[in-house]
């Protein structure tokens, strides 16, 4: 089914992200490890190419000194120097390892294997001897290393794996994204079906709670205020749930029509709003409110307190008790309800997470509260026990 | 006092290991065509290392043959052999020592 995009859903959830994360993590060091082991294959066959190019001329240098040697062998001690070569430095060592005499700049000498480099970048040569010249079993001949082939090697080394992991991440978002399709997909869907669904709700639900506002209760039976009490109830519910969807899918896009708000004021108006639902659980209000300003958008700041109460309510136990906390930038909701588990405090925002599915709802308030939080740059803590409660702490 | 003794002793034990290389080393190899740094050299360039030279050494001492002897053949065809040593052990340890300092290559090069 092709969905189109809408734009409250632009934004990826944390769920999705992290499994994005995930999966790029693994995709990332799976990519470097292969792109650092062929790298390091690269290096060192670029050093055996070195060491080839080298090993002849090398090889010639050793012959002539070994030759060398063997004059000095026959004529010593009469002749005692040690034959030297401009073309390189050189050293002997017998079979157990003892320097005879040395040339060399470098004393990084390894005995087990014929050419290497040295940690000071020389090129050491190792020619063993058949017969011991002085005593010698090795002959070590040094040159030095110019790194011109390491340059190379590093230089197409930065290139090649650049480009190879530019090529692999715009793979790897590929596949990401195919992967989260399906998610991304059904999430739109059900945007718009929310959508669509909340124009139609609108008049009717209007048209109800003026007309329950409009009855002379002092003229209708016990009986029948009750019945009407419940309308009330299960209208407002609606309300509150249409209130969230509207704000989700066409107000949070309209301009912002800030002014300073008094809360106290407003949160004694939506508790008066809320109390007939709480009483349909004897849930108890706790008001601590001290005046308190805030330059906000009345109805998100409203959307904010409203779903912070509605929440309390609905995951309150019965007889429960909702302590609302207010300080000059501070606004405190505490409920005594059935609490959220720890690991799932990190997910509450993402929109349709609902991790109790006993009560109603879309699982969208606290994504709105979310939203409108991080735009007027104000901060949300929730702390929570199971089966304790949940207190969620606003500052600005 | 007690310094002097052991100096003396180290002198007189010095000496004496001498009187073993030259007495027992020398004497002999005085009549023959290859000097003792050429042998030295020979087994130097058959042998390497300094512990692998003394152990031909004292080996070839013990055990003279001519299939481990580091002497050319025509050499060994003319002269033959040496007798099995009967210097005392510790006597023939230190005529090597001192045999392998007087020729050693290591240090002398420059």
């Amino acid at each position: 089914m092709q969905v189109s995009k809408n734009k409250a859903t632009n934004s990826l959830l944390a769920s999705e992200k992290k499994s994005l994360f995930r999966f790029l993590t693994l995709y990332v060091l799976m990519m470097m490890s292969i792109i650092v082991l062929i790298s390091l294959f690269y290096y060192q066959n670029q050093e055996k190419m070195m060491f080839l190019s080298k090993r002849d001329m090398l090889s010639d240098y050793a012959y002539e000194q070994i030759k060398k040697l063997k004059v000095l062998h026959n004529t010593f001690p009469a002749q005692n120097t040690y034959p030297r070569d401009p073309r390189f430095k050189s050293a002997i060592y017998d079979l157990e390892y003892v320097k005879i005499f040395s040339l060399l700049e470098s004393d990084d000498i390894d005995f087990n294997t014929d050419m290497y480099i040295t940690y000071d970048n020389k090129i050491h040569f190792v020619k063993t001897l058949f017969e011991y010249y002085l005593g010698a079993k090795y002959l070590f001949l040094e040159i030095p290393d110019d790194g011109e082939w390491r340059k190379e090697a590093w230089e197409n080394i930065f290139i090649f794996g650049g480009l190879a992991i530019v090529f692999f991440t715009i793979v790897g978002f590929y596949i990401a994204n195919l992967f989260l399709n399906p998610m991304r997909s059904s999430l739109l869907l059900l945007d718009r079906f929310i959508k669509d669904t909340t124009h139609e709700l609108n008049t009717p639900l209007s048209t109800i709670l003026a007309n329950i506002e409009m009855i002379d209760k002092s003229s209708i039976g016990e009986d029948n205020k009750k019945k009407i009490n419940r309308i009330n109830i299960a209208a407002k519910t609606v309300s509150q749930l249409y209130q969230d969807l509207t704000y989700l899918t066409l107000e949070h896009d309209m301009h912002k029509n800030d002014e300073n708000v008094e809360t106290k004021a407003l949160i004694e108006n939506r508790v008066e709003y809320f109390d007939i639902l709480a009483k349909t659980k004897d849930i108890t209000f706790v008001l601590d409110l001290k005046k308190s300003y805030i330059h906000i958008n009345r109805h998100k700041w409203t959307r904010v307190i409203d779903n912070l109460l509605s929440n309390a309510i609905k995951y309150n136990n019965r007889k429960g008790i909702i302590h609302i906390t207010l300080r000059q930038n501070m606004l405190t909701i505490g409920d005594t309800g059935i609490g959220i588990e720890m690991a799932k405090i990190p997910f509450v925002f993402d929109r349709y997470i609902r991790f109790n599915q006993s009560e109603g709802g879309f699982g969208i308030g606290l994504s709105i509260i979310k939203k409108i939080i991080e735009e007027y740059n104000m901060k949300i803590e929730i702390k929570s026990k199971p089966n304790e409660g949940t207190v969620v702490i606003i500052k600005w | 006092m007690v310094r002097i003794f052991i100096l003396l002793c180290a002198m007189v034990l010095s000496s004496h290991a001498a009187d073993a290389y030259e007495s027992n080393c020398i004497k002999c190899h005085a009549l023959l065509p290859y000097s003792l740094r050429d042998i030295f050299m020979r087994y130097l360039a058959a042998y390497g290392g300094e512990n692998n030279v003394k152990v031909g050494l004292d080996h070839y001492f013990k055990y003279p043959a001519k299939d481990i002897s580091v002497m050319p053949i025509a050499f060994l065809n003319h002269y033959g052999i040496d007798h099995h040593s009967k210097i005392k052990e510790d006597e023939l340890k230190k005529a090597i020592d001192i045999y392998w300092k007087k020729h050693k290559v290591i240090g002398r090069l420059k």
